[in-house]
């Protein structure tokens, strides 16, 4: 019998929805208000977001001190398939104006508002005409015509275009681009504990988290730090930095500094970036010798643990690379990688040309590879599988980055060999 | 100016509520033996199923998606249903009913969900209905597809039976429901009524035909069952009453009271004197309490939840178990039918989202001691605002604070001791979370 995942996605396109990605770009940015042009239960999934990004920030031991802007929705209701919502979209924004006094407004749609064919264009001109202020939409509805990215890069293309102009920079401060979960998550820092390391402090972190009155300032960083990611998230945020560095003249590094080896390399080329090379290995090898004494520490427990690694997600979300690295520093035995039946032949082969350059790998399908989870003593893995009875890693869509993000995961792998508890699923 | 106009927008992340789409699969789910299959994109299934699988475990082998893609606008979404149907049959799937439903942007499309389950030649009996969030929250949807699911098998011919009651308004998915359910169930059997079904709450296709067996259908959240109960009375002529929830021990007395005025409890007195037995066990204990750690006391108490809890919980919070100045009720949304004071007159103020929306942002100058039994939703504005140092007790989903393993009702009697252990608790965990601060 093959492996079964706990939950069956089969999606490969329009798996998210760009809403959620307008509002994210702006979610913490005082002085806006974010409207859904949507039925009301689309905003409630981004509340729903918001509350489990800020449970996480909480477990991680971090506490958020400001809250999302207002986030309104127009309400569409059944009648709004055939009279249109523009009336509505408009009666909310002449609400959002009054009650809140935005200094920016931001609109984004619904497939709902696409079906129906709303023109939410022009009724942002019109606003922005009425109450004079900076009104922004994007021509993206819902999972239609783009995904959560493109409508989080979408408006902060925008916000770029419209609010950013070149400004004398100042040394020694950096800006971060990105969201992964604000200034609160661990890749901002981490990645800040970093540049403080070497002597560099970071401005802010664009877009979402500057107050629209302090989004000028972005153009007075020295640098731009892109916090990284895979498939969609490297591509938008280069293409961003990129757009940063034409129009203000900042220098950015697009780098993802997932897994030690990728460390290391980024602490060098960020020290290349800012000229700072000789504060860049200093930090360097003092992260090395923390590094190194956390790793014996755990070898005594992972070394030649019988391990197996199932991978069900595409390629352009998860590279095997940086794990296959963990695996080989803690010296588990990898009995197989198993490609979960979460593929489609394109994609598989993608994936197993990706593993092809690891020769001794040994592959199985998830039919052959139920066998083998009941020898292993952990399973690292991109799908929750169904069987209770194994110890279970998730590997997530957005891992932890940096020294301590890679610990971070040798020490959860750690604790799972160390503990008697059979089965269960863990993350990181 | 128009109502809308008036104010009821609002901000969302004051609010708590869900898709059409969740409501709808919330009472399949509560139907032993039922599958759901959402025709919608991923990414609002995805979200329906997380809240879900906070009520119900296993919810992912029962709730399916088709996961179109956005082609489907133009083309229609008839093979992506095809291929989850498909895939179900392959994986042995055998529901003794299968619900399909579109969500907003699938419905407007216009495919023929029943024409395409026909073609795909089910073995089981199915019900389909256009759905999402243009039909409204969780409510809406819960009380429309419990109105399609009868329509497709109530017995017309079914005879009332005495002493028959069933319960409406009953969900597994608010937080603790089929505990609460349980424990009503307990108390009425108890009673001396008999019980044909719980609609949403664990009750059988099977039972579920029979609903007009009852003498009586008993409405606890109003804004779930009422509308059953108007459709009970007009198609099988069953008589109703808005009972609200047995909260706290005098509550719950007289929330049978009410049930027994309506149609008469043989045995009314069994539950009388075990309520006498757990307010004399309760008491003894909180006696004991108070000598070490105080009087339970809050400067302000804030309820937050669906209409029918909070209220009903806040008539018996400040008539039973904590002292406070003033006593703020929020309604997640309005009741369909009953005033807001019919259910509880404890209340100082009482706020309605999308009415009059509670002032989450004053909260921050409130410097006196805080009572919240909410969800998340509000604790983590509390705690943006830089206050933790508030007695938390969870009534409603979501409930990040906490996990849930054992059966723990908040209504009638064993829920009553569950609350006021909770409270307890969490004053206890509080005084010492603040030691030295005096």
């Amino acid at each position: 019998m093959a492996i079964k995942t706990k939950r069956f996605i089969s999606s490969r396109k329009s798996c998210s929805c760009s809403m959620p990605g307008v509002w994210r770009a702006v979610a913490y940015c005082e002085g806006v208000v974010v409207i859904f042009h949507s039925p009301k239960a689309c905003a409630h999934v981004a509340r729903t977001m918001d509350i489990n990004a800020q449970y996480r920030t909480i477990a991680d031991g971090r506490r958020e001190d400001v809250g999302p802007v207002p986030l309104l929705a127009s309400q569409l209701e059944e009648k709004h398939s055939i009279f249109g919502g523009v009336e509505r979209l408009e009666a909310c924004i002449a609400y959002a104006v009054q009650e809140y006094a935005p200094e920016c407004l931001v609109i984004a749609n619904s497939c709902v508002a696409g079906v129906i064919g709303d023109d939410v264009e022009s009724v942002a001109r019109r606003a922005e005409e009425l109450y004079k202020l900076p009104v922004l939409s994007l021509d993206c509805c819902g999972f239609l015509d783009g995904e959560y990215y493109q409508g989080y890069y979408g408006i902060t293309k925008l916000l770029v275009d419209r609010f950013l102009q070149p400004l004398p920079r100042k040394a020694g401060q950096v800006l971060l681009l990105g969201d992964n979960g604000g200034p609160w998550g661990h890749y901002a820092q981490e990645v800040t504990r970093l540049l403080n390391a070497m002597g560099v402090k970071v401005l802010g972190q664009f877009p979402g988290y500057m107050p629209f009155k302090e989004l000028p300032k972005v153009a007075t960083a020295e640098a731009i730090i892109v916090l990284g990611g895979r498939g969609q998230t490297h591509i938008g945020l280069s293409t961003i930095a990129k757009l940063l560095q034409d129009k203000l003249g900042i220098p950015y590094l697009a780098e993802y500094p997932v897994g030690w080896e990728n460390t290391k390399k980024w602490l060098v080329d960020v020290g290349r970036l800012l000229g700072r090379e000789q504060e860049a290995a200093r930090v360097l090898a003092e992260e090395q010798k923390l590094f190194a004494n956390r790793l014996q520490d755990y070898l005594k427990v992972t070394s030649k643990k019988k391990t197996v690694l199932c991978i069900g997600r595409l390629l352009q979300y998860f590279h095997p690379e940086a794990v296959l690295t963990t695996i080989r520093l803690l010296q588990l035995d990898l009995m197989g990688v198993v490609l979960l039946n979460a593929y489609d032949p394109k994609e598989k082969q993608k994936m197993v040309q990706e593993l092809g350059k690891h020769p001794e790998l040994r592959l199985y399908s998830a039919e052959e590879g139920e066998a083998l989870l009941e020898e292993a003593e952990l399973v690292l893995t991109t799908h929750e599988l169904q069987n209770k009875q194994i110890k279970q890693i998730f590997l997530p869509m957005l891992p932890r980055v940096g020294t301590r993000g890679e610990l971070d995961f040798m020490e959860l792998i750690y604790r799972r060999l160390c503990s008697r508890i059979k089965g269960g699923l863990s993350y990181v | 100016m128009s109502k809308l106009g008036a104010g009821n927008w609002g901000d969302v992340c004051k609010r708590v509520d869900t898709c059409a789409l969740t409501g709808a699969a919330a009472f399949v789910a509560g139907i032993p033996g039922t599958e759901i299959l959402v025709n919608g994109p991923l990414w609002c299934y995805f979200y329906a199923l997380r809240y879900l699988e906070h009520g119900a475990n296993g919810m992912a082998q029962r709730f399916h998606g088709s996961q179109p893609d956005n082609t489907a606008v133009v083309y229609g979404s008839e093979k992506y249903i095809l291929a989850a149907l498909k895939r179900l049959q392959k994986e042995g799937s055998k529901p003794e009913l299968l619900f399909i439903e579109s969500s907003c942007s699938m419905s407007l499309i216009g495919d023929d969900l029943n024409g395409i389950a026909a073609k795909a030649g089910l073995k089981c009996p199915y019900v389909t209905m256009d759905c999402g969030g243009l039909l409204g929250g969780f409510v809406e949807g819960y009380t429309k597809a419990a109105l399609c699911v009868l329509d497709k098998c109530l017995d017309l011919h079914a005879q009332p039976q005495e002493r028959v009651i069933n319960i409406l308004g009953q969900t597994d998915f608010y937080l603790h429901g089929r505990d609460d359910t349980e424990e009503m169930v307990r108390l009425l059997c108890k009673a001396g009524y008999r019980l044909q079904a719980v609609p949403g709450s664990g009750s059988s296709l099977e039972q579920l035909r029979h609903l007009g067996n009852a003498q009586l259908n008993i409405v606890t959240n109003e804004e779930l069952g009422l509308p059953l109960a108007e459709y009970l009375q007009k198609r099988c002529g069953t008589p109703y009453i808005l009972a609200g929830l047995p909260y706290g021990i005098a509550g719950t007395q007289r929330w049978l009271e009410g049930i027994a005025k309506a149609m008469p409890a043989p045995k009314l007195a069994d539950v009388y004197a075990e309520a006498e037995s757990v307010e004399e066990y309760v008491t003894s204990l909180l006696n004991d309490a108070r000598c070490q750690w105080g009087d339970l006391w809050a400067d302000r108490i804030i309820i937050s939840g669906p209409p029918t809890q909070a209220l009903c919980l806040g008539e018996t919070v400040r008539g039973e178990w904590v002292d406070t100045s003033e006593l703020w009720v929020c309604c997640q949304r309005q009741l369909p039918h009953t005033a807001p004071k019919a259910y509880c007159q404890a209340a100082d103020v009482i706020y309605v989202s999308g009415e009059r929306e509670l002032p989450w942002g004053d909260m921050a100058q409130f410097k006196g001691s805080l009572l919240l039994l909410g969800s998340s939703s509000e604790s983590s504005l509390l705690y943006r605002q830089g206050r933790t140092d508030f007695i938390n007790c969870n009534i409603a989903f979501p409930a990040n604070e906490e996990i849930f393993l054992t059966n723990q009702p908040l209504v009638g009697l064993e829920g009553s001791k569950q609350l006021v252990q909770k409270l307890w608790n969490a004053y206890i965990r509080l005084c010492i979370q603040k030691q030295g601060e005096v």
